[in-house]
């Protein structure tokens, strides 16, 4: 940010009424980026927020003067250094990519060719972009690895892609980025792809390299906690426009606009109590003990095993009924596996699951029918979680008919109070699932579940496929679905707000294991496990940085 | 559909596919003479009163060449009926069960490829009489093998779908949840998969006519045509090239159409195209 009264400077960059519009195969325009105009000036970190589908993308690859296949840039001009990147020619736009404007993408695996040393792919950009010698750019690029926080550059730069960790991957995509010490560094959604630790010390690097460096900083994602904690300044956009441009600890203390509201009522407040009702009803319903679960298989022919497979070990647990239980856990935590147990999707190799007071059969072929019945489960995909050829209306009547022998008006009229109950129109009934929105579909696969009027919902990452506003809209119908009907919900997600909201009773995970269990309002609190304290730490960045405490971080 | 027809390429795939059919279903009306019928005039040049002239025996070579396609055409669609629905249901069956089942599919399917397809045909037709009903069910059979393969591949990717889990969870029976769940999400494929395997199974019904394990004559048939005359080459190369125009341009008719199908479908279209 620029003091008041500071002269005024020419700004490093200057988006100006720049349109981007996409054209389908059958030659419909769709408008992804919309009058877009901004300043960002040398020093600067400029934050984009924007769900998926905002166009937040697209306009990170404008700003190298790039546009994706199929997609044109129509108007407006984007100024870095007073050269127009929209009008300049192929071949000066190449030179000063790299040189002037550097791009961290999303996921290193891809980013990096894969048969080169990760060193010869940093030297690369010095030979060919900075004209060094090939001695002088071997030394720089162990010098640029150094910088970037890795340790034995040497012996690093010897390696493949595949034989670094995430973590790894991104620091040398962000030493290829810097090698010509561009004025602009655009990263696009630069920690999403790692986990929560490894996230922490690559945006802790960032914030280091900003200070660091004179060049201005772009960084798009959909995580304010990752903005909050890196920009100076953020810009939230929506179906291609701008909607709120500002300081950070202004849009995130005060937003303007009811959109960023929403947004930010995405993000994890810990205060007051837990949002959740416990509405324990005393007894057990769901009791894991000792469960265990791997993957990986002895083979006689690899003799170690190809990646490390989530594997769960002496997992306890109990859930009682119509108990909401959260289970926390980053990708490769196992808690997907767990629900796999519990739906009966996978069988444990050890521990028992008790249903009821009675033992739960591994593999659902093996349980018995009214089992079958009383645990449902929801998936993470709305989409593939409804068959495209068939209407919704016939697929939610499904499991009445199956479980209950409902005759075809009975199961009609009962899928059409499923229906109301949870918001859908009873003209939805004969749609098919692509003819209705991804919150739509969500909802149907919810009454679908339902329609075995279960004891027991297992919903694996039910929200991460959607949108903000969406989102929160289907947690409260399915809150109300829940109580009403008295079902035991086992919410298994890596977003800490839809515990919040949601649990009453928490389990964290980590590779396999359970950290920590507890009532959502003790563990969230204060946590006993250093890892629940860095998520949480990490989930609620963008409603802390409003406060005066945090202003100076 | 509209997509289909907008493709040129398709469109004229279309186009030729009907007009043989429509050639076909009305040539016992639009035929001048009937194709059997000997006239007395062996080895007539064309002319006005026979279009391409007479063959060896007398027979009017362009009423036979409009009924010569009638029943190849026959065959090659009968058996493209067999092979895309019996491919699609043990191909779908494999990718449910996979295990032992799933194998046993796999090795049918490789040893199809070690087996030239005419040696297959001309073994089941040698041993079972060659016959209409024999010839669709070898070509159909060897056919199959494709489809088997194409379908259990898709069907792999849609078991991991949550509607076939959820099915699977709420224990649904096999062949439930092949008809409901998997069957109608191959649809389109099988729609490729036909046209395809039908303008193959007629290029194999023709050379089989050619050498003379498939329709006997005196039924009239392209491929027959073709060996009929191939000694006349020299003085009378009408009489191949018209049988031999008629089965290219229906193949590459349907080929065509194919393609425009699998493109409007969104399917890929490089699988191919037919083989002998």
């Amino acid at each position: 940010m620029r003091p008041v009264g500071a002269p005024v400077v020419e700004p490093l960059l200057s988006v100006r009424g720049l349109n981007i519009s996409w054209f389908s195969q059958q030659g419909r325009r769709n408008h992804v980026v919309n009058e877009v105009s901004f300043d960002l000036a040398s020093g600067e970190t400029l934050g984009i927020a924007g769900e998926s589908g905002s166009g937040k993308s697209t306009l990170a690859r404008a700003l190298l003067g790039h546009a994706r296949g199929g997609s044109r840039i129509e108007s407006g001009s984007i100024l870095l250094g007073g050269r127009d990147l929209v009008s300049l020619a192929p071949k000066a736009l190449a030179e000063l990519r790299g040189r002037d404007v550097a791009m961290v993408p999303q996921n290193p695996l891809s980013s990096l060719t894969f048969h080169l040393r990760v060193g010869a792919q940093v030297e690369e950009v010095l030979r060919h972009r900075a004209g060094l010698s090939p001695k002088a750019a071997s030394l720089r690029s162990l010098e640029l690895l150094t910088e970037m926080g890795l340790s034995e550059p040497e012996k690093l730069a010897q390696r493949y892609p595949h034989q670094l960790s995430g973590g790894q991957r991104q620091r040398v995509v962000l030493a290829c980025a810097l090698a010509c010490d561009p004025a602009l560094l655009v990263l696009d959604e630069p920690t999403t792809a790692l986990d929560k630790t490894t996230e922490a010390q690559v945006l802790e690097l960032i914030q280091r390299l900003r200070r660091a460096r004179r060049g201005a900083m772009v960084l798009v994602t959909h995580d304010l906690n990752v903005i909050a904690e890196i920009c100076d300044r953020v810009m939230v956009m929506q179906h291609g426009k701008v909607v709120e441009e500002g300081p950070v600890q202004q849009v995130f203390g005060a937003p303007a606009q009811p959109y960023t509201r929403l947004l930010l009522g995405s993000a994890l407040r810990v205060d007051g109590a837990s949002e959740a009702q416990p509405c324990s009803h005393g007894s057990t319903l769901l009791e894991g003990a000792g469960l265990g679960f791997s993957y990986a298989r002895p083979s006689l022919l690899l003799r170690r095993a190809s990646t490390p497979t989530p594997t769960l070990t002496d997992i306890n647990f109990s859930l009682g009924r119509g108990e909401v239980l959260g289970v926390i856990g980053e990708s490769g935590s196992g808690k997907t596996t767990l629900g796999g147990l519990v739906t009966g999707f996978l069988a444990p190799e050890r521990g028992v699951l008790r249903f009821d007071g009675a033992a739960l059969a591994g593999r659902a072929g093996a349980r018995s029918i009214e089992h079958r019945r009383r645990i449902q489960m929801v998936f993470q995909d709305p989409l593939s979680s409804l068959n495209p050829r068939r209407r919704v209306g016939d697929q939610v009547a499904r499991p009445m008919r199956l479980f209950h022998g409902l005759d075809k008006r009975k199961a009609e009229a009962r899928t059409v109070q499923l229906f109301d109950e949870l918001g859908l129109n009873a003209d939805l009934l004969t749609r098919f699932p692509r003819q209705l929105s991804g919150g739509q579909q969500q909802r149907v696969a919810i009454a679908r579940a339902f329609a075995a009027e279960p004891d027991l919902l297992v919903c694996d990452e039910i929200t991460s496929a959607l949108d903000a506003s969406v989102q929160a809209q289907l947690l409260d119908q399915l809150a109300a679905m829940q109580r009403r009907a008295g079902t035991a919900l086992l919410l298994i997600t890596h977003d800490l707000t839809v515990i919040w909201r949601m649990a009453s009773r928490v389990i964290v995970m980590r590779s396999g294991c359970i950290l920590e269990q507890g009532e959502t309002n003790a563990v969230f609190r204060t946590p006993s496990n250093p890892y629940t304290a860095a998520l949480l730490d990490a989930a609620t960045r963008a409603t802390r940085v409003a406060e005066p405490a945090f202003a100076g971080v | 559909m509209k997509a289909l027809l907008r493709n040129p390429a398709c469109l004229i795939g279309v186009l030729l596919v009907v007009l043989h059919l429509v050639v076909a279903i009305g040539a016992p009306w639009v035929a001048p003479y009937a194709p059997t019928s000997l006239l007395d005039a062996p080895l007539e040049p064309p002319s006005a009163t026979y279009w391409l002239g007479t063959d060896d025996l007398g027979r009017d070579a362009f009423s036979r060449l409009l009924w010569g396609g009638r029943v190849a055409m026959l065959v090659a669609f009968a058996a493209g009926i067999i092979a895309v629905i019996g491919g699609a249901v043990l191909g779908l069956s494999a990718a449910f069960m996979r295990g032992a089942f799933d194998d046993c599919m796999l090795r049918l399917v490789e040893m199809k490829l070690a087996v030239p397809t005419i040696l297959f045909v001309a073994i089941f037709v040698t041993g079972f009489g060659q016959s209409i009903p024999i010839l669709i069910l070898a070509i159909g059979i060897i056919q199959m093998m494709g489809v088997i393969r194409t379908t259990r591949a898709a069907g792999i990717v849609l078991m991991e779908q949550g509607y076939v889990r959820a099915a699977q969870l709420n224990g649904e029976s096999g062949p439930k949840i092949i008809l409901r769940e998997l069957l109608p999400n191959v649809a389109d494929l099988m729609a490729v998969e036909f046209a395809l395997r039908a303008s193959s199974a007629l290029l194999l019904v023709s050379a089989l006519s050619f050498l003379g394990l498939g329709i006997s004559p005196p039924t009239p048939d392209w491929g027959l045509m073709v060996e009929d005359a191939m000694a006349l080459l020299d003085s009378e190369p009408h009489l191949v090239l018209a049988p031999a125009l008629a089965i290219s341009t229906l193949v590459l008719g349907i080929n065509l159409a194919a393609e425009g199908l699998a493109e409007a479908l969104g399917l890929d279209a490089a699988r191919g195209g037919a083989s002998g």
